[in-house]
C-alpha cells in the first residue's frame, strides 16, 4: 500500500515537474530572445562552469558554498564556502582568491570520525584564461582555469591536515540557439597531497567530466540539468585507480539586479563502483548527493 | 610534490604568454558613439576586423550611464556631459551588442567586417 501511495505521489511529481517545464517553455516561446541582452555563461550550468570571465575591469564578490551529503551508513553532512573576490584585469583573463570555511557534521559513518564542527579551512586562488571566445560567427567558447588551494580541514573526514590541491579545468559552452538554448562541457583534473596530524602523507588525484544543457525560459532564469562522470586515484599521476561515480542533477541560474544573481544545483549519484567492493554506488570517495549555491554581487 | 609545482608554474607560464596579444601594437580604429536622451547615436557602428578599436563615448545626458557589452567584454561607467574611452582587442568578423547597463532600453551594435 505505502509502495503504492509512493508511486502515486513519484507520478504527481513527475507530473508537475513536467507541467512547470511545459509552462516554462511556453513562457521561453511567448518572450522574444532577441530583445535580450547576451548572458554571462559562466554560471548558468551548476557545477559545471562556463566559459565566461567577466567584463574588464568588473569585480565581483561572491559566497559560493558546496554541500556534500550521505555516505555508505551514519549520517553525514560537510559544506565548504568560499569567500570570494574576482576580477577581470584584462579582456582575456579573470583572478579570483578568497577564503575557504567548512562545516563537519558526521556520525556514525564507516572510517570517518565522529565530528561536528564550523572551522576556517583554508584558501585558494584562480587563474582563468579565456582560449576561444565566442563571435556571432562561432558559438564555441573555451576557457581554461588553473585553481591552487591549500586547506587546513580535510574536506571529507574534517580533520586537520595540510592539504594542496592543484585543480586544473577546460570550460566550454556552445550556443545553440542564440540567447536562449546552451551546452556546457567540463573537463577536470584535480591532483592532491595531504599531510595528516601524524606525518602520513597521501597523494591522491580526480579527473573526469561534465555536459550540461541550460535553457533561459526568462531574460534572468535559467534551468538546466548537467551530469558529470568522475574518477578517484590514489596517485596524482593517475595510475592507481580506486573507483568512479557518475553524478546527475537540475541547475537555476537567477539574476535579480544587473548586479546581483544566484545561481544553484543539486547533483545525485546515480551509478558509481568502488574497486575491490562489490557494492552500488562509489560512497568512499564520493557522496551521495551534493549541492550548490552561490550569490555574487558585482561592483 | 615537484610534479604539481612544475605544472603550476608551466601553466602560469602558458597562461602569461597567451595574455600578451600581438594586436595590442596595431593602430587602433577610432568609434565614436552619443548618448543623448537614453539612446546611442548611432545605434549601429562598423569597424575593421582584426584590428583594436577605441570606443569614445560622448554621454550628453544629464546622468551617468555604464557602457556595457558582454561581448566586447567591457564596462565603463561614463559620467553626466562627458566622454568616457574604452579600448577593445582586435576582433573576429561579427556583430557585438553593446548597452547601457543603467537603461534597459539603451542598446547598440558594432558590426566587424
Amino acid at each position: 500500500m505505502q509502495v503504492g501511495i509512493r508511486s502515486e505521489r513519484g507520478h504527481s511529481i513527475g507530473l508537475c515537474a513536467i507541467a512547470l517545464l511545459v509552462c516554462c517553455s511556453g513562457a521561453a516561446r511567448a518572450d522574444d530572445a532577441s530583445a535580450w541582452r547576451d548572458i554571462e555563461t559562466k554560471y548558468i550550468f551548476g557545477f559545471t562552469t562556463g566559459s565566461g570571465i567577466g567584463l574588464e575591469g568588473e569585480k565581483e564578490f561572491t559566497v559560493d558554498t558546496i554541500a556534500r551529503f550521505g555516505k555508505r551508513d551514519g549520517h553525514y553532512a560537510a559544506t565548504e564556502t568560499k569567500y570570494e573576490f574576482e576580477f577581470t584585469p584584462t579582456q582575456f583573463i579573470q583572478v579570483e582568491f578568497g577564503a575557504l570555511g567548512s562545516t563537519h557534521n558526521m556520525g556514525g559513518v564507516t572510517a570517518l570520525d565522529d565530528r561536528s564542527q564550523v572551522a576556517p579551512s583554508g584558501a585558494f586562488a584562480e587563474l582563468r584564461y579565456l582560449a576561444i571566445e565566442r563571435t556571432s560567427n562561432n558559438p564555441l567558447s573555451v576557457t581554461l582555469a588553473v585553481e591552487p588551494t591549500v586547506r587546513r580541514i580535510d574536506e571529507t573526514s574534517g580533520e586537520r591536515v595540510r592539504n594542496f590541491e592543484f585543480e586544473t579545468t577546460v570550460n566550454a559552452d556552445l550556443e545553440l540557439v542564440k540567447n536562449r538554448l546552451f551546452a556546457g562541457f567540463n573537463l577536470l583534473y584535480e591532483p592532491e597531497v595531504t599531510q595528516t596530524t601524524i606525518g602520513d602523507t597521501q597523494r591522491e588525484a580526480k579527473f573526469g567530466g561534465s555536459a550540461a544543457l541550460s535553457l533561459r525560459i526568462a531574460s534572468n532564469v535559467v534551468l538546466g540539468g548537467e551530469v558529470w562522470y568522475l574518477r578517484h586515484y590514489d596517485a596524482a599521476n593517475l595510475t592507481a585507480f580506486t573507483g568512479d561515480a557518475v553524478m546527475l542533477g537540475p541547475t537555476l541560474y537567477i539574476q535579480f539586479t544587473p548586479k546581483m544573481f544566484m545561481t544553484a544545483a543539486w547533483n545525485t549519484q546515480v551509478w558509481g563502483r568502488e574497486v575491490g567492493n562489490p557494492v552500488s554506488l562509489n560512497l568512499a570517495e564520493f557522496q551521495r548527493n551534493r549541492a550548490k549555491l552561490k550569490f555574487a554581487w558585482e561592483f | 610534490m615537484w610534479f604539481l609545482k612544475n605544472l603550476a608554474s608551466g601553466a602560469l607560464c602558458a597562461m602569461a604568454m597567451l595574455a600578451v596579444s600581438p594586436s595590442h601594437a596595431q593602430q587602433a580604429a577610432e568609434v565614436q558613439v552619443t548618448y543623448s536622451r537614453g539612446q546611442f547615436q548611432p545605434g549601429e557602428v562598423r569597424a575593421p576586423a582584426d584590428t583594436p578599436i577605441t570606443f569614445r563615448v560622448k554621454n550628453l545626458d544629464a546622468k551617468a550611464m555604464e557602457f556595457e557589452s558582454k561581448s566586447l567584454r567591457v564596462e565603463k561607467v561614463v559620467a553626466a556631459n562627458s566622454e568616457g574611452v574604452i579600448n577593445v582587442r582586435a576582433l573576429k568578423p561579427g556583430r557585438y551588442e553593446f548597452y547601457d547597463d543603467f537603461n534597459e532600453k539603451a542598446r547598440g551594435a558594432l558590426t566587424v567586417q
